[in-house]
């Protein structure tokens, strides 16, 4: 093929599979069969609106609280009240208490025997974090201090979610919805032989059925990132936000989400268009690959990079930390004990991805039209 | 033999099924027709010519192309399959206009020849609406500008007829005709025998996956010896033409037609018998024939005499 040829089959190719592309989204996007695939998507946005809206009635209280205290209070004040102070002590430090309960009661000394006791409750604020102080006759038995929220602790819960559930479960069942559908979805319908009757190369339809997948599959799930992100922020003081963004790498950390996300479509797309031509019935391939994702992290290091789940997992901007007390076994599940780097690991998904696309290049190729025995 | 079809010892077995076994055929232009009831593998021939299925045994070769090369082979052919279903949200336009642009022509190309096709198939008023809103006629006569819509050099069309009224199906003929007279390959699929024997150049009859014969019609009779060809001859004094008749030798059996104007003869070598009745004409004994024709140089008779009467309609 000479040069001149050779492009101009490469123009040809690319504008059939922009018609591909074209045909396909109008499915992809419209299809009544693909809803469920909108409503995982925006889970984690709803959970994230409900989180921000009951946070910014407890920032409220806070902020209440703070402006009702006698002087304005930093959170290092709030850390030096300790217990066995007096309550002239607290006062000094933190001024008259916004909120106050006192009651009297008796309290067991002995067997048999009770001593009447004066308690109070003091409740500071910093506008930020409340701080309880019970006292016992005018000394300071308890000091609780609450952390409020701020994107830098949140945003490991942020990271939970988009492990746990959006990578896991939203990406994975969205991937399998479009691109096993792709082919799959037409055999039932019995269209497919309207592509197979086109003059246009086997492997050209099936990159472009990819394509059409993986711009259906980012657009639904980075737009669901973005507004998770933007859910996750809005609650916050724009001072904190901006302090989290510019200066804690919240930017960076939102821009490296998008891009997991990105190559999750990728990874599982490749995955799931290859186990739409193999399989009839897509619960046996998907029970598999949601079994050797699952498993992932008790495999031989060998047998864990023919999976997306590992790389994933390494490019993930926020480590989860197992909380004291974890079984072993779900620690491991939690943390990430064998990381690679960011380079290995994009690549790593783009040849585990580049795998499953010949296997469907291949098998594409073998294809018939045979609607009878589906 | 990059100017016709070509099937080499083809077979396609579905798991256990059979659907074609040890196909030899060499189609050439003009229109061919494939005739056998349903299950005779008529579909299974035309997927297999179109590559939507792979020969389990054998090779198929159209013009020279290999039917699994779609990039080239579908640039030559074009097919109207008997599947009814059409990708989803689809108007009759959109539907053809969107197969060109599979094909890698650009926007204007594309609309035009999707217009040109809708026209030929008399499909204007409807162009905008969506196919699934289709008469059966309606998404027959759409199938068919998708095979058409790119200028192909072969047709294969399966069961192209079915559900279309009278005169859509005279439209349709004379398109085939026409698209033949080209120097096209129009392969046919049908069951309707009188149809087929109207417009076919040449017929291949199938039986339970077996191609029973192929050619010309009239090829096909003069080879099946154990059916004696029928001719009838319309004249003046046909029974002293029967009697002078039944003095040849090639002449074995005669009825006289019911109005006396004419007779019924049977004959094992048509070519003798037609010498001998011309000598009889010559010898201008007071007969006058007015026209002479085979009764049963027909589709109809060939494949009842090869297959039966199964499932074909008349």
């Amino acid at each position: 093929m000479t040069t001149g040829t050779s492009r101009l089959a490469t123009k040809v190719w690319w504008a059939q599979i922009k018609a591909v592309i074209r045909l396909e989204m109008r499915k992809t996007f419209f299809a009544k069969r693909g809803l469920w695939i909108y409503i995982v998507a925006l889970l984690p946005v709803l959970l994230f609106m409900a989180y921000a809206l009951a946070t910014s009635g407890q920032q409220r209280q806070r902020a209440s609280v703070a402006r009702r205290g006698e002087k304005p209070l930093a959170y290092q004040d709030l850390l030096a009240v300790k217990p066995g102070m007096t309550t002239e002590e607290v006062i000094a430090i933190l001024g008259k208490p916004p909120v106050n309960f006192h009651w009297a009661e008796n309290r067991p000394l002995r067997p048999g025997v009770t001593e009447n006791v004066l308690r109070e409750d003091y409740h500071y604020s910093d506008g930020q974090d409340d701080l309880f102080v019970g006292l016992v006759n005018g000394k300071v038995e308890s000091v609780n201090l609450q952390n409020g929220s701020n994107p830098g602790l949140d945003s490991i819960m942020f990271a939970g979610v988009f492990q746990f559930f959006f990578l896991r479960l939203a990406i994975f069942f969205g991937c399998l919805g479009i691109f096993m559908n792709l082919f799959r979805g037409e055999i039932l319908d019995r269209s497919l032989h309207f592509y197979f009757l086109a003059p246009i190369r086997r492997e050209v339809l099936m990159a472009g059925k990819f394509l059409a997948g993986l711009l259906a599959t980012c657009t639904i799930f980075v737009t669901s990132e973005v507004l998770q992100t933007i859910a996750f922020l809005w609650h916050f003081p724009p001072s904190a936000r901006e302090v989290y963004l510019y200066h804690n790498h919240g930017l960076e950390h939102a821009a490296v989400y998008v891009g997991v996300t990105v190559l999750a479509c990728v990874g599982y797309g490749a995955f799931f268009l290859v186990a739409g031509m193999l399989f009839r019935n897509p619960i046996i391939p998907t029970a598999v690959i949601l079994i050797w994702e699952a498993i992932n992290p008790f495999l031989p290091a060998v047998l864990k990079q023919f999976s997306v789940i590992y790389y994933l997992k390494s490019l993930c901007p926020v480590d989860i930390p197992s909380a004291p007390g974890t079984p072993p076994f779900l620690a491991l599940l939690i943390s990430n004990s064998d990381p690679v780097s960011a380079p290995v690991a994009v690549l790593g998904i783009v040849i585990v991805a580049l795998i499953a696309l010949y296997a469907s290049s291949v098998q594409v190729r073998r294809m018939e039209i045979n609607y009878t025995t589906e | 033999m990059n100017d016709r079809i070509v099937f080499e010892d083809v077979s396609k077995f579905y798991g256990e099924i059979l659907g074609v076994n040890r196909v030899n055929l060499s189609i050439p232009a003009g229109i061919t027709s494939l005739v056998g009831p349903n299950g005779s593998g008529k579909t299974t021939l035309m997927n297999l010519m179109t590559g939507l299925v792979k020969p389990t045994r054998g090779r198929v070769q159209v013009l020279g192309y290999k039917t699994d090369d779609p990039e080239n082979l579908f640039r030559i052919l074009g097919y109207s399959t008997q599947f009814d279903a059409f990708p989803k949200g689809l108007t009759g336009f959109q539907f053809l206009y969107s197969y060109l642009r599979l094909s890698g022509r650009d926007s204007q190309e594309a609309e035009r020849m999707a217009w040109r096709a809708i026209e030929r198939v008399n499909l204007v008023d409807a162009a905008k609406r969506n196919v699934a809103a289709y008469s059966k006629g309606m998404r027959q006569r759409i199938r068919l500008a998708l095979a058409l819509a790119h200028d192909p050099k072969v047709l294969v069309l399966d069961e192209p007829l079915n559900g279309l009224d009278p005169l859509a199906r005279s439209e349709m003929i004379a398109l085939f005709r026409a698209t033949a007279e080209q120097g096209c390959y129009v392969i046919i699929s049908s069951h309707i025998l009188h149809e087929v024997d109207v417009i076919s150049d040449q017929v291949i009859l199938l039986s339970n996956g077996y191609v029973v014969a192929e050619g010309q019609i009239s090829t096909v009779r003069g080879e099946i010896q154990e059916h004696p060809t029928q001719i009838l001859i319309r004249c003046t004094r046909p029974r002293e033409l029967a009697t002078k008749m039944l003095e040849d030798e090639h002449t074995l059996e005669v009825t006289i037609h019911k109005d006396e104007k004419g007779l019924l003869l049977k004959t094992r070598d048509a070519d003798g018998f037609y010498l001998a009745l011309n000598q009889l004409a010559l010898n201008g004994n007071g007969i006058e024939i007015e026209s002479i024709a085979p009764a049963d140089d027909d589709v109809l008779s060939v494949y009842e005499y090869l297959i039966g009467n199964e499932e074909v309609v008349r």
